[in-house]
C-alpha cells in the first residue's frame, strides 16, 4: 500500500508532463480504438447483410449443383427435411429455394441473372431481403398474382424496367429445353451489394417449378437460419450426418470471403493496436528514463535510508503502470463516448457510395465494439506499462546511493 | 560501550584522472551516546567517511565494524537491511519524500520495517512533538520551512529506534534561528534518551554544540578532543 501511495502521488508531481503523456495514451488509444470499431462496424455489417440477405447461417445443396448449377441436381423430399429441420434445436427458421441461370431480358437489354424461386412466408422468416423495399416501389409477393417478379434497382436500372415491366426471362428446364415465361415486375429492391443485385432476380417457387418442370418435393437450396450464428459449424455437421443425401455447409464455407472478414478484423485491430501501444511503450519509457534522471538524488536518499532494489523497481513500475492506465482508461472513455455516439447516428459515407456498394459495404456504417475489447485493450495497456517500466526501473535500480545524493 | 569502531580505514577514488586519497588510514572509536561533530575544510573526507560508516559506500581498506559487525562484509541486500534497522540519517537537503506529509514521512522507515500500525502512529506523533511539530503532521515538505524539513527528517532518523543517527551537514541550509532550533532538539534528545549522534559539518554554531569533536585534513585525523559540553553531560 505504501508503494502504491507513493507511485500514485509521484505521477501527479509534474502533472503538465504526467498530462501530456496520459493524452498522447488515450488519443493513441481513442484512434485505434475507433478506427477498429469502424471497421468492425463495416464488417459486422456486411457479415449481418449477407446472413440476411444472400446465405442464411446453413445452407444444402445436392453436392454437385454447385458445379454448374445443374437444375437437375436437386434435394430430394425437401418438405420432410423442412418440417424436421423447423423442430431441431438451435434452428430458428428454414426455407427453401430453387435456383436457375437465366437470361433476363427487356425490349432494350438482356442480362444474365441467376433467378430464385422461393416460398415467400418462409423466405421472410430466413431472410431480410423483404426489407428492402420501400413502398414506393412495389411489394415482396404480397399479392397472389401469378408470374410476378422483385428485381434489384441496379437491375432495373441496366434494363431500363420498372414496376409493371415485364421481363422474359429464359433458361433450359429439367428436360434440358430451352424454355421462358414473361414476368412481371412487381417489386424492387436495393440492398448494399449492387454486384449481388444486379445478379438475382426473385419469383414465386411455385411459378418457376412449373416452367422448369421440376417434379414436387424437389429443390436446389435449403437455407437455415441458426439462433446463434456461432455454433452454425457445428450443426452443420450434425445436420451432415443425420442428411448424407446432401451436401450441409456452414456460412463460413458457402461465403469464404465472410470468414476471411471477420478473422480479418481481429487479427487488424491486434496489429492496430500494438502498434499503438508499442509507440506509447516508448514515450512511457522515455518520460520515465526523465523522471529517473530527475530523481536521482530522491532515489539515492530512499535506497541509503533502507528501501531495497526490489522496492525501488517495484515503486518505479507502479509508476509506470498507473501513467499507462490512467490515459488508457481516459482514452476508453472517450472512445465509448465517440463510438456510442456514432453507433447509433452512424458514418455517412455516401460520397463514396458507388465503391463501397459494390463490393457490399453499406453507405452508412455504425461503428461498434464488444465490451470484451475494452478488457483487452486494459490488459494490453496493462502489459505495456509492464514492459515500458522495466528499463527505467533497472536504471533506477543501477544508481549507486553515494553518488545519486551528492547529485544535484 | 563502543558503537562504532572504524580500523585503518582509507577510501580511494580511482575514477578519477589522479587518484583521490579521500580517507587515509582513519581510526576512530564512537561510544554510544556521544554527540560527536566531524570538522574540517571542504574536500577533507568528511561525507566520505560518513558515507561509509553508514555503508553507502564501501572502503577501499579498512574496516567498520557496527556493534561488533564488520557492515563491508554484508551483501548489497543485507546492507539496506542493516541501515534500516541500525542508522538513521539525516542529509543536508532533499531529506524527505516530498509526495508524503511529515507524519507520512516518519511513518515510511516503519512501514518499510513492517511495524505494527497502532505502534507506528504512536511513534510518529510521539517523535515529531518531540521536535516541536506536534501540529504540522499532515503538511507535505513544500508547505515546511527548512527548518521544519530538517526536524521531520532528524523525526524519520529516529523512527527505526536506530544505533546511531548519521547527520551530514544538516544546517547546511538553515537560518540559524532553525539552526539552533535543530541542534536544541538532537542535543536534547541525546540527553534524555541517550542517542548517538554524529553530524559533519563546518558550521561553526554546530561545533559548538558538540560533546567530541574530530577534526579531518586530507583525509586524516588531525585532532580528536572532548568538550566541555561532554563533562557537562557526564554531570
Amino acid at each position: 500500500m505504501l508503494l502504491i501511495k507513493i507511485a500514485w502521488r509521484n505521477i501527479w508531481r509534474s502533472k503538465l508532463r504526467s498530462a501530456v503523456v496520459m493524452l498522447a495514451i488515450a488519443s493513441g488509444l481513442v484512434g485505434g480504438l475507433f478506427s477498429s470499431a469502424w471497421m468492425n462496424g463495416m464488417a459486422k455489417q456486411r457479415v449481418k447483410d449477407t446472413f440476411s440477405i444472400e446465405t442464411a447461417h446453413i445452407q444444402f445443396h445436392n453436392a454437385e449443383f454447385a458445379d454448374n448449377f445443374d437444375v437437375k441436381k436437386t434435394i430430394l423430399n425437401t418438405e420432410e427435411k423442412l418440417e424436421e429441420l423447423s423442430k431441431t434445436e438451435g434452428i430458428k427458421a428454414v426455407t427453401s429455394r430453387l435456383k436457375t441461370s437465366a437470361m433476363a431480358a427487356t425490349a432494350n437489354k438482356n442480362m444474365g441473372v441467376t433467378i430464385v424461386g422461393i416460398l415467400p412466408k418462409n423466405e421472410k422468416e430466413v431472410f431480410g431481403l423483404y426489407k428492402k423495399l420501400d413502398s414506393a416501389n412495389g411489394d415482396f409477393f404480397e399479392t397472389k398474382k401469378k408470374n410476378s417478379i422483385v428485381i434489384s434497382k441496379a437491375l432495373a436500372t441496366e434494363l431500363k424496367a420498372k414496376l409493371k415491366s415485364k421481363i422474359v426471362l429464359t433458361f433450359q428446364d429439367y428436360n434440358g429445353e430451352i424454355t421462358g415465361a414473361a414476368f412481371k415486375v412487381i417489386g424492387i429492391f436495393k440492398t448494399t451489394n449492387s454486384t449481388w443485385d444486379k445478379m438475382h432476380v426473385f419469383v414465386r417457387a411455385a411459378d418457376l417449378r412449373k416452367v422448369l418442370e421440376l417434379p414436387e418435393g424437389q429443390s436446389h437450396e435449403i437455407d437455415i437460419l441458426l439462433d446463434d450464428y456461432n455454433q452454425a459449424m457445428i450443426i452443420s455437421e450434425q445436420l451432415q450426418k443425420r442428411y448424407p443425401d446432401v451436401l450441409s455447409e456452414d456460412w463460413s464455407k458457402i461465403q469464404p470471403y465472410i470468414n476471411f472478414i471477420t478473422k480479418y478484423m481481429d487479427i487488424m485491430m491486434g496489429v492496430f493496436m500494438l502498434i499503438i501501444l508499442g509507440a506509447l511503450g516508448f514515450g512511457i519509457v522515455n518520460t520515465m528514463l526523465m523522471v529517473i534522471l530527475e530523481r536521482t538524488r530522491e532515489l539515492g536518499m530512499l535506497m541509503a535510508i533502507g528501501m531495497t532494489k526490489r522496492r525501488v523497481f517495484v515503486m518505479i513500475m507502479y509508476e509506470t503502470i498507473f501513467l499507462a492506465l490512467v490515459g488508457a482508461l481516459l482514452g476508453e472513455l472517450i472512445s465509448m463516448l465517440l463510438i456510442n455516439y456514432y453507433g447509433n447516428a452512424g458514418i455517412d459515407l455516401s460520397s463514396m457510395a458507388e465503391g463501397l456498394e459494390t463490393v457490399g459495404y453499406s453507405v452508412i456504417t455504425f461503428p461498434e465494439l464488444e465490451p470484451v475489447r475494452y478488457i483487452q485493450i486494459t490488459v494490453m495497456v496493462f502489459a505495456t506499462g509492464i514492459l515500458a517500466s522495466i528499463y527505467p526501473a533497472i536504471k533506477a535500480l543501477k544508481l549507486d546511493p553515494a553518488s545519486a545524493i551528492r547529485t544535484i | 560501550m563502543t558503537v562504532i569502531k572504524i580500523k585503518d580505514l582509507t577510501k580511494t577514488y580511482t575514477d578519477t584522472a589522479v587518484p583521490v586519497h579521500a580517507v587515509n588510514g582513519i581510526n576512530l572509536d564512537i561510544k554510544e551516546g556521544e554527540f560527536t561533530a566531524i570538522v574540517g575544510p571542504s574536500g577533507c573526507g568528511k561525507t566520505t567517511l560518513m558515507n561509509m560508516i553508514g555503508g553507502i559506500e564501501d572502503p577501499t581498506s579498512g574496516s567498520v565494524e557496527v556493534n561488533g559487525i564488520d557492515i563491508d562484509k554484508l551483501s548489497s541486500h543485507e546492507m539496506i537491511n542493516f541501515r534500516l534497522k541500525n542508522i538513521g540519517f539525516v542529509f543536508q537537503a532533499y531529506n524527505l519524500i516530498p509526495v508524503l506529509t511529515a507524519k507520512e514521512n516518519v511513518e515510511f522507515i516503519m512501514q518499510l520495517q513492517n511495524r505494527d500500525k497502532d505502534e507506528m502512529d504512536k511513534r510518529t506523533i510521539s517523535l515529531l512533538e518531540s521536535v516541536g511539530l506536534g501540529d504540522r503532521l499532515n503538511s507535505r515538505p513544500n508547505q515546511l520551512s527548512g527548518g521544519e524539513q530538517q526536524r521531520v527528517a532528524v523525526a524519520r532518523a529516529l523512527a527505526s529506534k536506530p544505533k546511531f543517527v548519521l547527520a551530514d551537514e544538516p544546517t547546511a541550509n538553515l537560518d540559524s534561528h532553525a539552526t539552533s532550533q535543530l541542534l536544541d532538539i538532537m542535543e536534547r534528545l541525546n540527553k534524555e534518551e541517550n542517542i548517538t549522534f554524529i553530524f559533519s559539518t563546518h558550521d561553526q554554531r554546530v561545533v559548538d554544540k558538540a560533546h567530541r569533536i574530530i577534526t579531518l585534513l586530507d583525509g586524516e585525523v588531525i585532532s580528536d578532543e572532548i568538550t566541555k559540553r561532554a563533562e557537562g553531560k557526564e554531570k
